[in-house]
């Protein structure tokens, strides 16, 4: 560790004043921590909130992409990309809608889809999708993020039986398509479908909409 | 008008994951593009590749990793980061192809070059595309289509026009996600032609002699 984390110190005059606080002691930082560093990214352009997202989620995001099987300079050169993106859209960033953690899973995951699978017209597709959501949140369908409690799907993905876990962790962060994982695994294809259904409903479930 | 049917869960979950092969997420994003519902459920699907992204056990960022970060945003042009675009809603046109489609097949649906494979079927193929097929088809009102079934999955999604099977009716907007296990046999509604975007990611099994005839319709 060669940079003394300022999370700690950060957070705790903010915990004070949720009506249930939780010990501040040895807590990792929570989304609405996150939320107050975009804020201050966004309208002060300040870069020591930057550099503690950059500390926190640089690392992670690297390891993300290592997992998928990107080469480290180019996983280095994503997740700098990645990055400057936060930097230059803070502005978009919305925390009524994705947590950080989500907002900066999806960048990364479309410049994988983008920068390694090359696949065309994936970025502004996807942006553009993005587009329409904004354009409608006043309807929107999936509960609000201040509802979801990021603990709770943790503790979820955690007790998900061995099987439902492998196949989410080989989607998520090997990136298998349904064949592939069939093949692998030597499951039926609609075993492999059906198990990530279920597991899917139960991690819904968890997010606390009434689904 | 809001779709009746939607992508199946498992389907999301590997577009979320960015695991889909490239013709059926193509076809994915179509359907995406029409249903406020399955966007909604695919932020989930994001919220768990968050939670798994942040999980990823990590070393601390190296010093010259951080130096060059910050190198990167000194080069950065001192301005206001993006904000909100006032206006996001783009007028509707019938003749435009949904934005997902345009890389593949241009942005004009009475412009399409088609192509006759079979009395009343109508086929443009999407050029090279790793791992599966891409298409769109055109067939007549009234037409009874050959029982068949998917090797691997198929996905669907009507643009104009409409069909019966089995498993319900189909209208612009639709996706039918399908695997292994389902046989139908669409009927297309009287009218209008009917047409839509298809992907597989293995070839489809016909049955009976007739539909193996029209095997090269679909070009396996």
């Amino acid at each position: 560790m060669m940079v003394p984390h300022p999370a700690v110190a950060e957070v705790a005059p903010f915990r004070a004043k949720r009506v249930v606080a939780p010990p501040a002691s040895n807590a990792t930082p929570d989304a609405q921590y996150w939320s107050m560093q975009m804020a201050a990214v966004s309208a002060q352009r300040d870069r020591a909130s930057f550099m503690r997202i950059y500390d926190h989620f640089a690392p992670r995001l690297q390891r993300y992409l290592r997992n998928l099987g990107v080469a480290e300079s180019l996983a280095d050169e994503l997740v700098q990309e990645a990055l400057l993106t936060l930097w230059r859209k803070a502005g978009l960033f919305d925390p009524a809608r994705a947590s950080l953690a989500t907002w900066l899973y999806r960048v990364a995951r479309n410049l994988y889809i983008d920068q390694v699978r090359r696949e065309p017209h994936w970025l502004p597709i996807q942006e553009g999708l993005d587009r329409l959501d904004l354009a409608e949140s006043d309807r929107r369908d999936s509960a609000p993020e201040s509802l979801i409690d990021q603990d709770a799907l943790k503790q979820a993905i955690d007790r998900l039986p061995a099987v439902q876990a492998k196949l989410v962790r080989m989607c998520y962060l090997e990136s298998k398509s349904h064949s592939e994982i069939a093949r692998e695994l030597d499951m039926p294809l609609g075993s492999v479908k059906s198990s990530l259904r279920r597991a899917f409903a139960k991690l819904q479930g968890s997010m606390g909409g009434a689904r | 008008m809001k779709p009746n049917h939607h992508l199946d869960d498992a389907t999301l979950l590997s577009y979320s994951a960015g695991a889909l092969p490239t013709a059926l997420a193509v076809v994915a994003a179509t359907h995406l593009e029409r249903c406020a519902a399955c966007r909604a459920r695919l932020l989930d699907a994001d919220r768990i590749g968050g939670v798994l992204m942040q999980q990823q056990r990590i070393d601390a960022p190296a010093d010259d990793a951080r130096a060059a970060m910050l190198a990167l945003l000194d080069a950065e042009p001192a301005t206001a980061p993006a904000a909100m675009p006032a206006d996001l809603m783009e007028e509707a046109d019938p003749d435009r192809l949904p934005a997902a489609l345009q890389p593949w097949f241009g942005h004009s649906l009475r412009a399409l070059r088609w192509k006759r494979v079979a009395p009343g079927v109508q086929r443009i193929r999407a050029g090279s595309i790793a791992g599966g097929e891409l298409m769109l088809l055109r067939i007549a009102p009234g037409s009874k289509l050959p029982l068949h079934s998917h090797g691997g999955n198929e996905l669907t999604v009507i643009l104009d026009g409409a069909y019966d099977d089995m498993l319900g009716h189909f209208g612009p907007g639709d996706v039918a996600d399908l695997d292994g296990q389902t046989q139908h046999q669409p009927v297309t509604s009287p009218g209008v032609p009917c047409i839509c975007v298809a992907a597989t990611d293995a070839p489809l099994k016909f049955s009976g002699w007739v539909a193996r005839t029209l095997q090269p319709l679909f070009g396996f």
